[in-house]
């Protein structure tokens, strides 16, 4: 699954599971930032981070390690979709 | 001790939705029974952020708060404490939060659903909205929730205890409820839904900053009446609405107004008409019942204190009266402003 | 302003019925921390808790958070020794949360698997006022009633609301505390939040992994001091004071720097009007997830400077037990006062160095302390403390 796919899947989550309004979703990008607090991010804050890696899990069939430090996987789109791209190749 | 000044009202229900003006071409009017809040209502008190994140329940709460804030003329305030009575709380989240394990496992789990699942939700939401800092209450109680959370916010300010409080409650209804409702033998009554609350603070401070105040709760008292669990009692001798009176140094003969509790369940509105009898009796003031136009629910024990402050037709103090099956049962006496 | 005294205790616990089996396991250090059997804890990451075990009674058909509410509710009424007349007057404070949802949650389970359900739920039986109208009806309660959902710190909010009553010179008397049964929405939540350990929590622990969930009810009898002095009631401790604040900060996150925590136990003190150094022993709220130790050992240096303090999480023996914790934390606090020995933290063994506090590691400790403090803090930013004093 290449970056692109990734993020149209977690837009598909960020609807579905987040309730982001489908029109809100539709202009997100690679470079779009996530965390609340962050320039020109969608305000993610530390319960969606939650909810969206339960999703993530759900989905792309992968384990995320709550014991490690997964803050700079969470920064953007990008870096997410390269997390999830390395974890479910390395299967 | 302080005296307790109502200075805000906010309400969100089927039949109103405003503050005291609205309340009062409310009361004026003579509309037909309206039990659902439309979605309608809660446009521009809500902002994008909250309309993701909170649930329908949560946004009845925090714009009712919002509401009844403005009324007040007050800002967000670090000194606010709130106290929110409710009977089912946030239930929909819950069926959802379940329904999502018994449909996918332990993956359709949500972490944004279960805060919800504790009834405190809404006073989180509130408190967060509206920055209340103090104490922050949510009191659980059958159909009367609202009147007993109303009772415990004035205490508290009379004592000392708080400065400002936002007290009231509020529930949802919708078809789900009302089949859970049915299956579980509850009987039929009028049920509503919607949020409302008083913003309380003592007299002195109210009129320091120039407050306009609605009118005074002069006295209150919460007590159970023997009964069996969702049962009607028997007995009709009621300490709570002696109390309330004494409290606010009124007499039986006084009561102007009585705002009861009525909600179409026969056995206990009869109750109600029982205990009213030997508590004022022998005066047979005249009495309302706001659940035939908003239905009953835990919002409208703010909307029941607005309405006797704002009541121009009748004389003396209104008693506000409310009593749940199963023997919970509050009263309040609320005089009018202007306050001597 | 009256003053309270705590004349009657009662506790069901992971332990066991009765307040004895309650500080057997507490001064023992012993975890009743063990596999779930009340609930499929099938495909969940953890599946441990601390569950009571049989031996409280009731008639079955009442949900097993009201047959543990009455256990304890009862041993602390006898225990205080009213009478019926002084019952019938008294307040009655219940802090809830899951209600008898563990039966609903058995019917719904069913009826989605397309069986015929068991028994049907009714609202009287699942909703957490459930327990006070059981409690009232059964005991003869017609004081005032209140039914409190604060989160995990309902039970610390019973006894703080139920004083004021007694302050205020509404009741003389009243029943207060906290109860909860094990739930599977609370399980799979606190999953969900990945807020549980896969082994028994260790609170203040350098390696703590999170939090256990208990199960468990505890009620304390509250009466004016003057009162109950006069009547000749055993007097276990006073209820010297208590602080009640919002963070208002975030729905499950506590605000990092403990502001609120900090308020709140500020607060206890100035009620009680009692200064910091007079503390020492610091019930925790103590949960062992890695963000509410470090922060509330950050509030509670803040509010009462570093080192001297004995501070332990009861939770490291019983589980977190949601509504009923902040009751049977406060009933662990009075037992340290009257008994002069600190309940310790079990399994602690690496201490946190961010935690600048002794904090009992799994053996018991011998000091008299003239005052204690109890913290309970829940989702929503709810923080309650209560401060108790030697009798």
């Amino acid at each position: 699954m290449d970056p692109k796919e990734v993020l149209d899947e977690l837009k598909t989550i960020l609807v579905s599971r987040l309730k982001f309004e489908p029109r809100r979703a539709a202009d997100m990008t690679l470079e779009t930032t996530l965390p609340k607090g962050v320039e020109g991010s969608i305000g993610l804050d530390s319960l969606d981070f939650i909810e969206l890696s339960i999703a993530i899990e759900e989905r792309f069939g992968i384990l995320m390690d709550e014991s490690q430090d997964l803050t700079k996987h969470f920064l953007s789109f990008d870096t997410l979709a390269h997390f999830i791209t390395a974890r479910t190749e390395a299967r | 001790m302080a005296r307790v000044a109502v200075t805000g009202v906010g309400v969100v229900t089927g039949a109103v939705t405003g503050g005291r003006e609205q309340i009062r071409a409310f009361l004026a009017s003579s509309g037909a029974p309206a039990l659902s809040v439309p979605s309608s209502a809660l446009g521009g008190l809500i902002d994008e952020t909250e309309a993701r994140r909170l649930s329908r329940i949560c946004q009845l709460s925090v714009a009712a708060a919002r509401i009844a804030l403005a009324d007040a003329g007050l800002g967000p305030g670090a000194g606010l404490g709130l106290v929110i009575g409710a009977e089912f709380g946030d239930l929909r989240s819950t069926i959802a939060f379940v329904d999502g394990y018994l449909h996918r496992g332990p993956g359709g789990l949500s972490a944004l659903l279960f805060p919800n699942t504790v009834m405190n939700t809404m006073a989180a939401a509130t408190a967060i909205a509206v920055t209340a800092r103090e104490l922050s209450l949510t009191l659980n109680a059958p159909t009367v929730a609202g009147e007993l959370a109303i009772a415990r916010a004035a205490a508290a300010v009379r004592a000392g205890r708080a400065d400002a409080v936002l007290a009231g409650g509020v529930d949802e209804f919708d078809s789900a409820l009302a089949e859970l409702l049915a299956e579980g033998g509850a009987p039929s009554e009028r049920r509503g839904e919607g949020a409302g609350f008083v913003l309380l603070e003592s007299l002195d401070s109210a009129e320091a900053r120039g407050a306009r105040v609605l009118g005074e709760i002069a006295g209150v008292a919460w007590r159970a009446l023997r009964a069996r669990p969702y049962g009607v009692g028997r007995g009709a001798a009621s300490r709570a609405v002696a109390a309330a009176l004494d409290e606010a140094g009124a007499t039986s003969g006084e009561v102007g107004r009585v705002w009861v509790s009525a909600s179409g369940d026969g056995p206990r509105d009869r109750w109600e008409q029982a205990i009213l009898e030997e508590a004022l009796r022998p005066a047979r003031p005249p009495q309302t019942a706001l659940a035939s136009r908003a239905g009953r629910h835990a919002g409208l024990g703010a909307l029941a204190v607005a309405a006797a402050a704002l009541d121009e037709v009748s004389r003396g103090p209104a008693v506000v009266h409310a009593i749940a099956r199963g023997g919970t049962h509050v009263a309040l006496v609320v005089r009018r402003a202007p306050v001597e | 302003m009256r003053r309270i005294a705590v004349s009657g205790l009662g506790v069901v616990s992971p332990f066991g019925t009765g307040v004895k089996a309650y500080w057997n396991g507490l001064s023992a250090g012993a975890c009743a921390i063990r596999p779930v059997t009340l609930i499929e804890t099938e495909g969940f990451r953890c599946r441990i808790a601390a569950e009571v075990p049989d031996g409280f009674g009731g008639s079955l058909r009442r949900s097993r958070a009201d047959r543990l509410a009455l256990a304890a509710a009862r041993e602390a009424l006898e225990d205080a020794g009213l009478s019926r007349v002084e019952r019938a007057e008294a307040a009655l404070a219940v802090g809830a949360v899951g209600g008898g949802m563990l039966e609903a949650e058995a019917w719904y389970w069913e009826r989605f698997r397309g069986r015929r359900p068991p028994s049907r739920p009714t609202p009287r039986s699942m909703l957490p006022f459930s327990h006070a109208e059981a409690l009232g009806n059964a005991l003869g309660l017609e004081g005032p009633r209140e039914t409190l959902v604060m989160a995990c710190s309902s039970g610390a909010a019973s006894l703080a609301l139920a004083a004021d009553l007694i302050a205020d010179g509404v009741v003389a008397t009243a029943l207060a505390g906290g109860v909860d049964a094990l739930t599977r929405i609370c399980f799979m939540g606190f999953n969900a939040l990945k807020l549980l350990c896969p082994e028994p929590c260790r609170p203040f622990d350098r390696d703590r992994r999170g939090m256990s969930i208990g199960e468990g009810a505890a009620f304390v009898v509250l009466e004016e001091l003057g009162r109950a002095r006069a009547r000749g009631a055993r007097i276990y401790a006073t209820l010297a004071g208590h602080g009640m604040t919002t963070d208002a900060y975030h729905v499950t996150s506590p605000h990092p720097e403990g502001e609120g925590m900090v308020r709140a136990m500020a607060a206890a003190l100035e009620s009680g009007r009692i200064a910091p150094a007079a503390v020492g022993y610091v019930n925790a709220h103590g949960t062992a997830t890695p963000q509410n130790d470090r922060i509330e050992a950050r509030a509670i240096h803040e509010v009462f400077g570093p080192g001297r303090l004995l501070v332990s999480s009861t939770k490291s023996m019983i589980g977190h037990t949601m509504a009923a914790a902040g009751a049977l934390e406060a009933v662990a606090t009075i037992l340290a006062l009257v008994h002069e020995v600190v309940p310790p933290t079990a399994n602690l063994e690496t201490p946190d160095p961010d935690v600048a506090f002794d904090c009992v590691p799994r053996v018991a400790r011998e000091a008299a302390v003239e005052y204690a403090i109890s913290n309970s803090f829940g989702f929503g930013g709810q923080n309650v403390t209560l401060l108790f004093g030697r009798a």
